[in-house]
């Protein structure tokens, strides 16, 4: 095969026209973030260019891109995930009280952590699930709902005190991994290593595969067999489980936990999937896509403040280029279409 | 077709963020006879849609102004304070502000214990920190300044007590329940309020810190328990509003609350709060810069806590603090005030 046909297999894919904008936005902040130097050497270092705000901006997305996935693939089914901002609260205050109780500080409370969260994120996720699939009622309206059952829940068993998690667990989200002091990989790595899982279980699997065929038309789905109830419930406790990883990392990582944390960020993560590609009318959409949407977002947010931009108009900028992203995805499907067709 | 439709749309984006650019100081000319040192503080405050936390800029740059034509130096004010309450955010902006070669972070944390990572990384990347109005008591912060808060709620019920003559049903009205300096606020009005016997508190209520949340919770709170004969606001949204001077009724309820805003003075005028005791929020900025460049610049000691003072806004006072407000760059005091 010749590199020019690689190539254009390669810009044929779903994901590169995410991957084009970003880089895009990477030359465009590269070129005008301007330089400083550096502290300890000298040495002029671009203000956007650099490990430390390279992996700082992974991290930040990294919160985000890990829950967008699971919430995608309630997207994928035709659903929609309201609560996972409130489940990110609660698995993290829930998990702080849990180790602040049993009074540990060692790698073992790490392992425990991650076990009590990502377990709380699951069973939450399946209440969704099973509060949907049970009371047949729109999941916008059962995880809206939920969302504030589970931060009241988290603000009442935390009377809105802000818990310190161990020193265990800071260790851990924030271990160099042999880079230079102040670079912390281990948030970027988790959300790689989630999106390469949830690309791998929806392209890969029959379960993923029958989650695209459930949104993409859930009547005809039934009559092939599929067992629908079981696939939304799947999904839902995915998307918990997803949230129970970003709060164990975002609470080790920030180093307290409390009900207030990630409240709104519900929003950010359907943006990140719908920019990511995913059809808010289901059977659309794949984790790197999202993963990517997430990276684009903070990336955005990134640049108003490298680039000095008045941050009074940030909310104004993450959502017009949303609506761009989105009416870009919709040309390309079209483009795309019309190729094939002819 | 595509990859030219993703160009214009990317080029789209450019110039929306063209559009938006603030007006950036011009860089110097590369001939030009010497370059200042410049200093840039990065501050970041709890949200940028509370007023107190944009006079409280508008201190810090006049301050810059005035000590860089004075030290003949370049100080600049990078504010990147979120638009809303987010301790997270707040971390995530300091490390931000640390890769792109800030040189002090004046900060006032949303949560004190999300943040106290974040410092400790910039500190140890040889950018001090510097907190002010809400401290991070347990993070590397080389000092602090803003008013003790534990007084501050003792200061707010002693005059309340004295306004019922030690006899009154309260209730605190309380902001953010994360804020641990409001949660000290609450505490000293609570120990306060123990040295009246008659003074029952029927519960502390959080709400959003914003005017509308805050006022609305009044109102829900009046309704709820009407044996309510007094307020206690440790901090002043809740009058930020127009709303409650026509809602409370000052024959029958007592209110002290904390800050003194133009939007605030007209429930003194109208005798609704007797009265409010005022931060002085453009010293937060003001007094903050003064004493970062004390220390980073001119190498003087300061003290670790530096302790703002209230100053007591009442109906006497009004004329001479609204001018005050004036002075400090405050665009909204109403006239009236002013000519008295």
């Amino acid at each position: 095969m010749t590199i020019g046909k690689k190539l254009q297999i390669l810009l044929g894919r779903q994901q590169s026209g995410l991957v084009i904008v970003i880089l895009l936005l990477v030359v465009i902040l590269t070129v005008l973030a301007g330089s400083h130097p550096d502290r300890t050497t000298g040495k002029t270092i671009n203000n956007f260019l650099n490990f430390y705000t390279l992996m700082q901006t992974a991290t930040d997305a990294s919160f985000f891109a890990i829950m967008a996935v699971g919430a995608t693939m309630v997207i994928i089914a035709g659903g929609i995930d309201l609560s996972v901002g409130s489940i990110y609260a609660l698995c993290g205050v829930l998990t702080a009280l849990m180790l602040r109780h049993l009074n540990i500080d060692s790698p073992s409370a790490v392992i425990l952590g991650i076990f009590a969260s990502v377990g709380l994120g699951t069973i939450c996720g399946m209440l969704n699930g099973l509060m949907v699939v049970g009371l047949e009622v729109h999941p916008f309206i059962i995880t809206l709902g939920t969302m504030w059952i589970f931060r009241g829940v988290a603000f009442v068993i935390s009377k809105a005190e802000s818990i310190l998690v161990p020193g265990s667990l800071t260790a851990f989200a924030k271990a160099n991994l042999g880079l230079s002091p102040a670079l912390y990989p281990v948030a970027m790595l988790i959300m790689i290593a989630v999106t390469a899982a949830g690309a791998f279980y929806l392209a890969k699997t029959v379960m993923g595969r029958h989650i695209y065929a459930v949104g993409g038309n859930p009547e005809a789905s039934k009559y092939a067999g599929l067992h629908v109830k079981r696939i939304t419930i799947s999904v839902f406790a995915i998307s918990g489980l997803t949230a129970g990883i970003a709060a164990f990392l975002g609470s080790a990582y920030y180093g307290s936990a409390c009900c207030g944390d990630a409240t709104g960020y519900e929003l950010y993560i359907i943006a990140s999937a719908v920019v990511g590609g995913a059809s808010l009318s289901g059977g659309r959409g794949n984790a790197v896509s999202a993963t990517l949407g997430a990276v684009l977002i903070i990336l955005i947010r990134q640049s108003i403040r490298t680039l000095h931009f008045d941050q009074n108009y940030e909310w104004i900028i993450i959502g017009t280029a949303t609506i761009i992203a989105v009416v870009l995805d919709k040309f390309n499907a079209r483009l795309t279409l019309k190729r094939a067709m002819n | 077709m595509k990859k030219l439709l993703i160009l214009m749309i990317s080029l789209f984006i450019g110039l929306i963020f063209a559009g938006c650019a603030k007006k950036v100081a011009p860089k110097a000319e590369p001939n030009a006879p010497a370059q200042k040192k410049t200093i840039t503080i990065t501050m970041i405050a709890k949200s940028s849609t509370n007023p107190v936390f944009l006079s409280a800029r508008t201190g810090a740059e006049d301050k810059a102004k005035e000590l860089s034509e004075k030290l003949g130096i370049d100080i600049r004010i990078d504010w990147r304070t979120p638009p809303v309450e987010d301790g997270q955010v707040q971390a995530q902006r300091i490390a931000q502000a640390v890769n792109e070669g800030t040189d002090v972070i004046l900060l006032s944390s949303s949560d004190a214990s999300k943040v106290t990572g974040a410092i400790s990384d910039a500190v140890d990347r040889g950018v001090p920190v510097f907190a002010f109005d809400s401290d991070a008591p347990d993070s590397k912060r080389f000092a602090f300044y803003g008013v003790d808060d534990i007084e501050t709620g003792q200061m707010v019920m002693k005059n309340l007590a004295e306004l019922v003559n030690g006899k009154a049903s309260v209730a605190i009205m309380a902001g953010n329940q994360n804020a641990p300096n409001l949660q000290k606020r609450v505490q000293g009005a609570k120990m306060e309020a123990e040295k009246y016997p008659d003074i029952k508190i029927i519960g502390t209520f959080y709400h959003a810190e914003t005017p509308q949340d805050a006022a609305a919770e009044v109102l829900r709170v009046m309704n709820a328990y009407p044996e309510i004969n007094a307020f206690a606001m440790i901090g002043g949204w809740p009058l930020f509003t127009t709303t409650l001077l026509t809602d409370l009724d000052p024959s029958k309820i007592t209110v002290v609350a904390v800050d003194a805003l133009p939007a605030q003075l007209a429930y003194i005028e109208k005798g609704i709060v007797p009265i409010l005791l005022a931060q002085s929020t453009y010293l937060w900025g003001s007094v903050s810069v003064e004493l970062i460049i004390d220390k980073i610049h001119l190498h003087k000691e300061i003290p670790v806590m530096n302790k703002m003072e209230l100053v007591k806004v009442t109906k006497e006072t009004l004329s001479q603090w609204a001018k005050q407000l004036k002075d400090w760059g405050f665009t909204d005091v109403p006239e009236r005030y002013l000519k008295e």
